[in-house]
């Protein structure tokens, strides 16, 4: 049994600033993660981070561009207090050794991203999310906060409507153990791998709002799910960073004419113009990066061209990329307010696992890694405070007991024929077929079908491989159920909105309708199953 | 197209012999090996352990060698091996200590060598300050450095790993480098003491593998080699090396040429009497088939006057 | 065919065995050697780049005045050459610094035209293969021998072997030993570290080294091995006896020069090699050598 004042679960870039910002609080905090932080989904992300810093731009009218993407699903004051600390959460990273890109007077370089109007984007070339986790990485290090890597969360242990902490399988130990904390902070990332392809790594499965939905807590907005426009659809997807938008590529037709106006175009609006071309004929759409020119190809967008090299044997210098629209990032997740406190008291969430209502229906391309520091910051300073208040709670053992009687159900036996990756496949090709980027009533209700189907075949196989110890076929089974659960959860919200908003697109309802639709859409587990219900924005 | 996958084993709870296991594979043209290992492990036996993360050549994770050459599966397409011939070898990578079967030791490896290097900058100043004003110039070496994902190619390639696996390594040295040339690091002379000590900077043979290795041409052997000069010019604290560098800069400068019995000597230390008396047996197979260059009789080249006037402007540089 | 020569520091110092030999072999092949005698170390790669990058401009603009090409006898002299000229030819202002502060005083100035070659690669890429052949008095035949490179000859790859046309320069110590009759035991260390650099900072593990690479070879049958770098042959041959204390197992493996290997096979004897100054006793080799006369 371990004990800590917080748990963060999740090394990716909120976590490590969530336990960085609860250490430095003062609290005992210890970080669990089922890979080694510079191995999460964090590296991918490329295009950079905003921060309202040059002399034309504001906190207002940042809020503003935020609220935009949204489409009307924000909650005003979140996008605010957001809005008004970035700066100084970016300043941060930059003190702490993040090595941006600079002007001519050495100052963070800034450039046009997606629909922010002003240019706002830091970056450290196309590799802002791989070093910008490195930096954290080494903070983390640096406070000395205890690491358990490679250990893979469970369950969480719930008492009544509080979080005790949480279970978890040590893959080089075997063993399977307790982690009490007086508050726990779900830090998980999102749950896209459930469709494919998709942008996401492969343990991108949604584990955290799975988990918390399980245990009691609300789940927010999950039908609001980000299709990046700028993907190459073969193999895993290899997403080409938008910012190239920004610095001259364009979109052409199989005849290499633009065909799209595609700069200062919020994501949604662009991945839906990029499929209706694509529908209306223009064949095989595709990403012209040649006219940046060569030199400024190789100096700004050095990871892009080794991509594309390397997973799509494309020479950006000399052809175009094929993209498709593909399912990157949720908007929606545990339901949050703006300490990251959950519905479970106890337990926070923060980063891609947690809505608060920032991203409404839309995320403004280049929010993500801010709102990993600064609300990473936030949420590990008020999980610090909360857990100095708390009390300590007992673990009764039974709960460990009960956990190894779990697993041990799901092991041995024959799954004839069946597997879980099979199962994925087709789940992964079930949701963007059907609960794609463009949704409809009558596929939604067919997809709810399928995944009940799939989840019936899911309960009938079994784990063959009895070892504990590094047993990803054990692991990734029960990422498997995170991503059945979240996709039916996905779906019934997609079903309910009866309405076009953001990134939910609804050829049904192609209007938005605020007068039934401007709230949220909540997921609860009542009896075990999901009720859903809507709570109104604020703001 | 089908392929046969000969994959290294080891079970830590049986008796942890290595041994190998054969899949034979029906996969799509394009599928990459870890499609191969995914595939073989839904479908076939869920036993086999591999890491994979990214999938798509951003994170490292997957790193292992693939017909002995050590790469990332994720990137390594089948078709380019079944080109050759219908298998294809898997095995962890060299100088590493092995977990279960292509599951291998990171932390041994590499995590817990980086943790050594003092890898964090200690900040100075606030956020509330604004941004260091720093050209890019300064900033853009250092991306090009941090575009390193910790593959361990380079450790694996490493030819000093396998005789003394306690060795920092390439992988550690290049992001100890990151910080000793961050202009906003005020420790640099703290860091190059740590970096000098054994097993550190010193203990690399510079052989160039590490750059052949590295799969995003970071150079880490030349980063070493930039951390070398930089405690050259700083002033190079493990003692022995400082002797060995100093006789030789010394000969050099004033004869244009290496007195090899003097650099012998001077490394030894002049009052090194253990360390000299170690040398003798060697001195003296030398000196009997005149092999043995007599030390401080060394002629002055001509020219030695200009060399030591290129040595007395580039010692100028010192900082 | 006429080169500057660049016999470097060792090959009249700790290894002098090597410089005549050296001159011997080019005389008898016809390759005409002017010495460059007022140049100085290369560095070695123990001085710092910015003291041996001017020092070896130096080197280079003087070979320039010469008009000729440079030839080396020592890999870690061509690897640091090769891997100066690298910078100097790649990178105009960084030449034209070098040039202004530290050249131009001695009224030199290095254009970035000069050529390094190693005697090995001199012999395949200028002196060619066929007449190489046609100049062999006595085949090695049943001679076994391991070829061990030295680093500084094979990486690194910007360097040494720029284009897919070069990178034949990491088989040529192969291939020769091929061509000259004798039997390649090939080794797993040939392109490995011999330990010499680390000999003051780390003797333990450039014995070891030393101790590993000669090891492999004796293990897998070789009569000797051949190197044309004197400074491995430094820490192959002359600390093979305290490599063999380290590691508690005798070696006993005979090291010979490039120079020698070659001049054994145009005729030469062995005493006209000097192959009596090694550490490790050359009589097996000799002897072997001798019956096939």
């Amino acid at each position: 049994m371990q004990e800590f004042d917080v748990l963060v679960v999740g090394g990716g870039a909120s976590g490590l600033r969530a336990a960085i910002a609860a250490k430095h609080a003062g609290a005992s905090v210890a970080l669990i993660t089922k890979v080694h932080p510079l191995r999460t989904n964090t590296a991918i992300a490329q295009g950079g981070l905003n921060a309202p810093l040059s002399k034309d731009d504001s906190p207002e009218i940042f809020a503003e561009d935020t609220l935009l993407a949204g489409d009307g699903l924000c909650d005003r004051n979140i996008a605010r207090t957001f809005a008004q600390e970035a700066s100084e959460d970016v300043i941060w990273l930059e003190r702490m050794g993040v090595p941006f890109n600079r002007n001519k007077d050495g100052r963070l370089d800034l450039r046009p991203f997606g629909s922010n109007s002003r240019r706002r984007t830091c970056y450290t070339d196309d590799r802002t999310g791989h070093i910008v986790l490195q930096v954290l990485h080494e903070q983390f290090q640096r406070h000395q906060i205890p690491s358990f890597e490679e250990w893979f969360v469970t369950s969480l242990a719930v008492d009544g409507d509080s979080c005790l902490g949480v279970i978890a399988l040590g893959l080089r130990s075997g063993r399977l153990d307790a982690f009490t904390a007086r508050a726990i902070i779900l830090a998980t990332g999102g749950f896209t791998r459930m469709y494919l392809p998709s942008t996401a790594s492969i343990g991108t499965t949604g584990d955290g709002q799975s988990l918390a939905h399980k245990a009691g807590a609300r789940l927010m907005d999950m039908e609001m799910i980000q299709f990046h426009p700028t993907v190459f659809p073969k193999g895993q997807g290899l997403l080409i960073t938008e910012s190239v938008l920004g610095e001259g590529a364009e979109i052409v037709n199989d005849k290499g004419e633009a065909i799209l106006a595609s700069k200062a175009v919020p994501r949604h609006t662009l991945s839906v113009s990029l499929h209706e071309a694509m529908q209306n004929g223009s064949g095989a759409v595709a990403l012209d990066l040649k006219r940046i020119g060569n030199e400024k190809l190789m100096s700004c967008f050095p990871q892009t061209a080794e991509s594309a090299r390397t997973v799509a044997g494309i020479d950006i210098t000399k052809e175009s990329v094929p993209i498709m629209p593909l399912a990157h990032r949720p908007m929606g997740g545990i339901e949050t307010n703006l300490a990251g406190e959950t519905t479970l008291r106890g337990l926070f969430a923060v980063g891609e696992c947690a809505c608060n209502g920032l991203n409404g229906a839309g995320r403004l391309a280049g929010n993500t890694l801010t709102e990993a520091v600064t609300f990473g910051r936030k949420v590990g300073e008020a999980a610090a405070r909360y857990a100095k208040g708390a009390a300590k709670r007992n673990f009764p053992a039974g709960k460990l007991t009960d956990e190894e009687k779990r697993l041990a159900s799901i092991s041995g036996g024959d799954s004839s024929g069946d597997s879980p990756g099979k199962i994925h496949s087709e789940l992964g090709k079930l949701m963007n077929e059907r609960v794609g980027l463009v949704r409809d009533g009558a596929a939604l209700k067919e997809a709810l079908e399928r995944i009940q189907g799939l989840k019936e075949r899911y309960r009938k196989i079994r784990v063959r491989n009895p070892s504990r110890i590094y047993n990803y076929e054990l692991t990734s089974y029960l990422e498997l159920e995170s991503m059945l659960n979240l996709a039916e959860i996905v779906t019934l919200a997609a079903q309910a909105r009866t309405e076009s908003r953001g990134a939910h697109r609804r050829a049904d309802f192609p209007e938005r309708d605020d007068r039934n639709w401007r709230s949220h859409t909540l997921v609860s587990l009542v009896q075990g199953t999901p009720k859903l219900n809507q709570k109104p924005v604020t703001g | 197209m089908e392929v046969t996958f000969k994959v290294y084993r080891k079970d830590p709870e049986k008796d942890g012999k290595p041994g190998r296991s054969n899949y034979t594979v029906e996969l799509p043209e394009d599928a990459t090996v870890l499609d191969g290992l995914l595939k073989i492990r839904d479908e076939m036996d869920g036993t086999l352990a591999f890491r994979a993360s990214c999938l798509r050549g951003y994170c490292g994770e997957c790193m292992m060698r693939v017909n002995n050459s050590a790469r990332l599966t994720c990137t390594a397409k089948v078709s380019a091996y079944t080109k050759k011939g219908p298998e294809i070898s898997l095995d962890p990578p060299r100088n590493v200590p092995v977990v279960k079967d292509l599951v291998f030791d990171w932390d041994a490896f590499m995590w817990n060598k980086i943790k050594t290097v003092k890898p964090w900058l200690e900040p100075t100043g606030e956020a509330s300050d604004g941004e260091n004003l720093i050209p890019d110039a300064a900033m853009k070496d250092l991306r090009k450095v941090m575009s390193c994902y910790y593959c361990g190619m380079c450790d694996e390639g490493c030819t000093v790993l396998p005789v003394d696996f306690n060795f920092l390594g390439p992988a550690a040295l290049t992001k100890a480098y990151r910080f000793v040339f961050d202009p906003r690091a005020k420790d640099t002379r703290e860091r190059l003491k740590i970096l000098e000590q054994p097993k550190g900077i010193w203990d690399c043979v510079h052989c160039f593998e590490a750059d052949e290795h590295c799969p995003r041409g970071i150079e880490p052997t030349k980063r070493i080699l930039a951390i070398r000069d930089k405690a050259y010019k700083v002033g190079i604290t493990n003692e022995k090396v400082a002797r060995h560098h100093a006789s030789f800069a010394a000969s050099v400068k004033e004869s244009g040429w290496l007195d090899e019995g003097r650099l012998a000597l001077e490394s030894e230390g002049l009052t090194n009497i253990k360390g000299l008396m170690k040398l003798l047996p060697t001195a003296a197979k030398a000196l009997l088939r005149g092999k043995a260059p007599i030390p401080y009789l060394h002629a002055k080249r001509p020219g030695a006057d200009k060399i030591k006037k290129i040595f007395e402007k580039g010692e100028g540089e010192k900082k | 065919m006429k080169y500057a020569f660049y016999p470097g520091c060792v090959s009249r110092g700790g290894c002098p065995e090597l410089y005549p030999s050296a001159v011997k072999v080019s005389a008898k092949l016809g390759i005409e050697l002017e010495e460059m005698k007022d140049v100085a170390c290369t560095g070695a790669g123990v001085l710092p780049q910015h003291i041996s990058d001017p020092i070896n401009a130096r080197t280079f603009a003087k070979a320039e005045q010469l008009g000729l090409p440079i030839m080396t006898i020592c890999s870690t002299c061509q690897g640091v050459f090769a891997q100066a000229n690298y910078r100097l030819k790649n990178d105009s202002e960084y030449r034209e610094k070098i040039n202004r502060e530290y050249l131009a005083e001695e009224g030199l100035k290095y254009k970035g035209t000069t050529e390094v070659k190693h005697l090995l690669w001199v012999l395949f890429e200028d002196y060619g293969v066929d007449k190489l052949k046609s100049m062999i008095r006595r085949p090695l035949n049943g001679l076994k021998v391991s070829p061990f490179y030295g680093c500084f000859i094979r990486r690194p790859p910007e360097a040494i072997t720029p284009t897919k046309e070069l990178s034949r320069r990491k088989n040529y110590l192969d291939e020769l030993i091929e061509i000259l009759g004798a039997e390649l035991t090939d080794i797993s260390g040939k392109g490995k570290c011999c330990g010499f650099p680390i000999l003051t900072a780390n003797e333990e593990n450039s014995l070891a080294m030393a101790g590993k690479h000669t090891g492999e070879a004796k293990e897998k049958g070789a009569d000797c091995m051949v190197t044309p770098c004197p400074l491995c042959h430094l820490n192959l041959d002359g600390n093979q006896p305290r490599a063999e204390a380290q590691k508690g197992e005798k070696i006993g493996l005979p090291i010979l020069h490039l120079p020698q290997f070659l001049g054994l096979a145009l005729g030469f004897d062995p005493d006209e090699m000097n192959l009596k100054r090694h550490i490790v006793s050359t009589r097996t080799v000799e002897a072997k050598v001798e019956m096939l006369t």
